[in-house]
Order: C-alpha cells, then structure tokens, then sequence
C-alpha cells in the first residue's frame, strides 16, 4: 500500500505469517500476534487479548502494534532485490535406508515407505511418456503461497515414490499438468478425489468393480499417493504450520478418493463425456471439498421394496456446505434403479435434487462457510446470496447455489445398491492422451 | 521456533539471511553407512521455487498522535470484534488518534484495491486483523 501496516494475527498461525510473508518479499515484516483463538470469544475476552501481552514477544500487544508503525526501518527492512531460495541439490548418494531415513525426515514422504527414486527408476518412469524430461510440466501451490514450478523429471521422482508403474506416468502428468494440489493450507483439513475416465482403466487394470474405492488396485492406490507427494514436493504443501493448516488433519490424503469410473455398467454418459470429451478418450477429473459420506445412513435407505435413492441422497446433503458442491458416487445398482424411477438422464436426477434439497434462510445464515465465504459476496450483490441474504429467516432456499454443484459419478461391483456422496466440488478434467 | 530458523527452513540464500545456510542439504541420517552396503544415486524430488522479490517496507510514522489509522477486518471469524475492541483501546488511551474501521470486501482470499487505494488517500496507517 505504500504506508505502513501492522498485521495482526493469532499466535497459532506465526510460523505460517512468517514464512508466508517472507515467501512474498518481507521477511522482516513485523508481525504482531494476539492469543488464539479470537473466534467465539465475547467482546469482553477479546478487550483482555488487545489490553494484554503479545504471547509471542511478551510486550504489550498495542505497545507492540504502535511500535510497529512508528520505530524506524532497519537496514533490512529496506532491502530490495531478487533472492534465491534453495532446495538443495539435485541429487543424494547414500545406502539404500539412510536414503529412506533421509527422505523421512525431510518430509519429502508420506511416512510410509517409498521406492527410492534412483536414477534407473527415474528412466524407467520417463520411458513411460513420450514428453521430454526437462519439459516444464506446471506450476503447483499448496494454498496462497507462491507457485512451485516442475519439470517431467522432478514429477517422475514423486511418481517413482508412490509405487507408480512407467504405465501410469501419463495420468500421474495429466495431474501435475492441472496445478491442483491435494494437500491445501486452509485449517479445514481439505479432501481430494479424482474420476478416471476412458479406455485407460481398462489397459491399466483399475480396479471399478468391487470395492472400487478401497486398497485393491495397484493404479488406484498408488496414483492417488502420487498426487499427494506431488503436493508435498512439487507444490511444497503439507509442511505443518506453514503450507498445511488443517486442524484435524484428512486421512483421505493419504492416497486421496480414487474413482475409476464403471462406464459399461452405468445407464448414463461417462463423467468426461458429460464434460465435453469424447468416450474413447482417456480424462483425469479433479474434486476439492470436505470428504465423502455413506449413504446408508440417510432417510430413505430403509430396505424396502421401493427405495428412493433421490430422497435418500438429498438428505444425505443436508449436512452439506453448499460452498462446495455434492458428488454423488452410485453403484450401478443405483444408477439402473434411478433410471428405473424416471431418471434417465443425469440431468433429469440433478434438476431434481437442486429443487428438493433445501433449507430455510435462518439455518442457512447458521452455516460457518456462509458467514466466511457467501456472506461477504451478498454484500458485493453476488447472487444467488445477495437475495438469499434479503429474505425473511423461514424462507426455503435451495441447498446448493445452482444445479451445477452436483455430479454424479457411478463406480463399484454391485454387491449391493449403496451410493456414497463426498461434499465435493468439481475443478478440472485434464486429458491424459496429452501426456503419453 | 525464532525467525532466523524458521527463513533458513524456507532454503532462503545467505544473501537474505546474513550469512545463514540453508539446512535443506544437509542429510540427517545421523546413521554412518558400513562399508559393504551399496550406496544408490536418488533424485531430489522437490520442485523449483520461485525467488523471492524483496519489498521494502513503507517509511514508518515519526508519530501515530494525531494521524489517521484504518483498521482493516479480513473477514475471518472474530476479527472484525477483537478490532472494535482495539477502536475502543484507541479511543480511550489515544483519542487524538482518527480510528477507521473497514471490512475488506469479498471472502477473506480476494483482493479489495479500492479499500488499500482510500487507506492510501485517507489514512496514515493501517492494521489488518488476520483471524482465527
């Protein structure tokens, strides 16, 4: 802004305000920081918190603030110029368990064991594409940091890491190629899930039938941990207290939710066709929210003789932020039934659900991610929030924003007629046929 | 950890830190290799980062009496109320102190120029609460 400014925030997140500032030219910001946490505090607590001590430095914290604004620059405050920073060297020589005790500790891992990225491993992997090693793949960040790039190479020794097989490579690019990172900085312990769609499932062996979702897979598993030491190592995500936050942490990370799709036994269009791309091609799609539920314990999943699957998976999103959207993952028992029931297309079931799944404005306005992120657009005169904000508090408004914030995806064995849904917003479809 | 730690973590170069030297390269084993054991040539699998731009930090006040003082609301819960409590210190401990309060537009990760452009124009200083 050109005058001078006091940040102010709470102790929990200094590493973060540190690193953060640094990583965006002000290493010597001067950060003043309160007790955590300010939110739910009443008024009066809060007086204590401004009237008290910064807890990081021990001096009055409006002692801390004024100085801030008004003790001269030191040298290093007014330093400019272009810094590098450093990841080390390019390579490490070591025995095979020093090398995996190395990797652990400094966090280029998962914390499970890796397949060290040897050289040989390295150009096996590369064999896997026909793009060049030094070719610059993307940019990645784990949040509002500023953007890692890589190389062809750099993401073929995440690849090796997770188990990946040179076969895989191509989607294991298409992923990096799309920027998202699965690890995200935000307290709200984020989740991540990608639909594989196209002949590649096949070729690949991913597992759609029973199971679909779980550890039997050999792509399904270990592409979904490639997306994860991605993030860390490409993107420089999940480092605790600087570029990951999460309060409670998402053990969905771990491998993230990897759906191939069942195409042949669904009623409906494949996912990436509905996106524009034709059948034979091979897509990686791209999700970000919160996590995935089972739909067994919603209204309406009672074994009866008539199940209806559309009222059990719209009280399935009642608890929902709208924020993100909803991802419905059916069994193809499920998707044959509701085709059954009148819906034969995709479109027919989500123009359904965006009408029934509801909410009163009062309940609405009670939300967390309405207040912190809806709100603020109602004030801007953002629709559909700047007129949900104007009604009275019994009004019914619908759940999700538009219609758009549904997906439905259908994967699984048929075992039984059980849908899950993951409160999930829809990113990105990247093609892997790019990438081969 | 302190500061000087915490940049040196980030891998910044001693041009930046005055001499300190980025800890990323060093191996942590602390395990000496026996002789027999082969040793593998492994690739460092991080990214590039960008470099870092320095910015210099905006002249400060010879004094806060008397001049104008934004107090920006990020927007993260409970920042706006810890920010009518420090409006209130203000008042009552630096009256002759104009006390502004605003809250950014839009959710708390979007930019809000004309709010940082009317604190240039109208303010002297600025203080940003930045939640939890």
């Amino acid at each position: 802004m050109g005058i001078p400014s006091a940040p102010m925030i709470t102790k929990a997140f200094k590493d973060l305000a540190i690193l953060n500032a640094a990583k965006r030219g002000m290493p010597h910001e001067r950060i003043c920081f309160t007790p955590h946490p300010v939110w739910g505090k009443t008024p009066d607590e809060l007086r204590v918190y401004v009237d008290g001590p910064d807890p990081v430095s021990g001096k009055p914290l409006m002692k801390e603030i004024v100085d801030a604004l008004t003790v001269p620059l030191s040298d290093d405050e007014k330093k400019s110029g272009i810094v590098s920073v450093s990841v080390g060297p390019p390579t490490f020589t070591d025995t095979a368990d020093n090398l995996q005790e190395f990797y652990l500790n400094n966090g280029y891992t998962d914390f499970l064991p890796i397949i060290l990225p040897t050289q040989e491993k390295v150009d096996a992997m590369l064999k896997g594409t026909g793009h060049k090693p030094d070719e610059v793949v993307g940019k990645m960040a784990a949040g509002a940091y500023p953007a890692w790039s890589y190389t062809v190479r750099q993401v073929a020794a995440s690849a090796v890491m997770a188990g990946c097989r040179p076969e895989y490579f191509p989607i294991v690019l298409a992923i990096a190629s799309s920027g998202v990172a699965s690890l995200f900085s935000s307290t709200n312990s984020f989740a991540f899930a990608m639909i594989i769609n196209g002949p590649i499932r096949d070729k690949l062996e991913f597992n759609y039938g029973i199971g679909a979702l779980g550890p039997f897979a050999q792509p399904n598993a270990t592409i979904g941990r490639a997306w994860t030491l991605m993030s860390k190592n490409l993107g420089n995500g999940g480092i605790p207290g600087d570029t990951y936050l999460g309060s409670l942490g998402n053990n969905l990370n771990y491998n993230n939710v990897v759906i191939a799709e069942n195409e042949d036994a669904s009623p409906w269009p494949p996912f990436h066709v509905q996106r524009g791309f034709k059948k034979e091609e091979n897509v990686v799609s791209l999700f970000r929210g919160l996590g995935v539920v089972p739909g067994q314990v919603a209204r309406g999943s009672s074994a009866n003789e008539n199940v209806q699957f559309d009222y059990q998976m719209s009280d399935l999103f009642s608890t929902f932020t709208g924020f993100f959207g909803a991802l419905i993952i059916a069994d193809p028992l499920v998707a044959i039934r509701l085709k059954e029931q009148g819906y034969d297309t995709k479109e027919k079931l989500i123009a359904w659900l965006y009408k029934n799944t509801t909410q009163t404005v009062k309940d609405y306005k009670s939300r967390n991610y309405a207040y912190l992120f809806e709100y603020p657009q109602a004030l801007q005169g953002r629709e559909p929030f700047a007129t949900w904000y104007k009604l009275p508090d019994d009004a019914v408004i619908p759940h999700f924003p538009r219609p758009e914030s549904f997906n439905i995806v259908v994967t699984g064995g048929q075992t039984n007629a059980y849908p899950q849904a993951g409160n999930l917003s829809y990113g990105v479809s990247v093609s892997i046929d790019k990438w081969m | 950890m302190n500061r000087r730690k915490l940049l040196s973590l980030l891998g910044m170069s001693p041009a930046l830190l005055a001499g300190s030297r980025a800890e990323a390269q060093k191996t942590r084993t602390g395990k000496s290799a026996a002789p027999e054991e082969p040793k593998y040539q492994a690739l460092n699998p991080k990214g590039t980062p960008p470099p870092v731009k320095l910015v210099p930090m905006a002249p400060r006040l010879d004094t806060i009496h008397g001049k104008t003082v934004y107090l920006v609301d990020t927007g993260f819960m409970g920042g706006g109320t810890l920010l009518q409590q420090m409006q209130a210190w203000f008042n009552q401990n630096m009256p002759d102190v104009t006390v502004v309060f605003r809250k950014k537009a839009g959710p708390y990760m979007e930019d809000d120029p004309p709010l940082w452009k009317e604190i240039k124009e109208k303010g002297n200083a600025a203080i940003m609460a930045i939640g939890h």
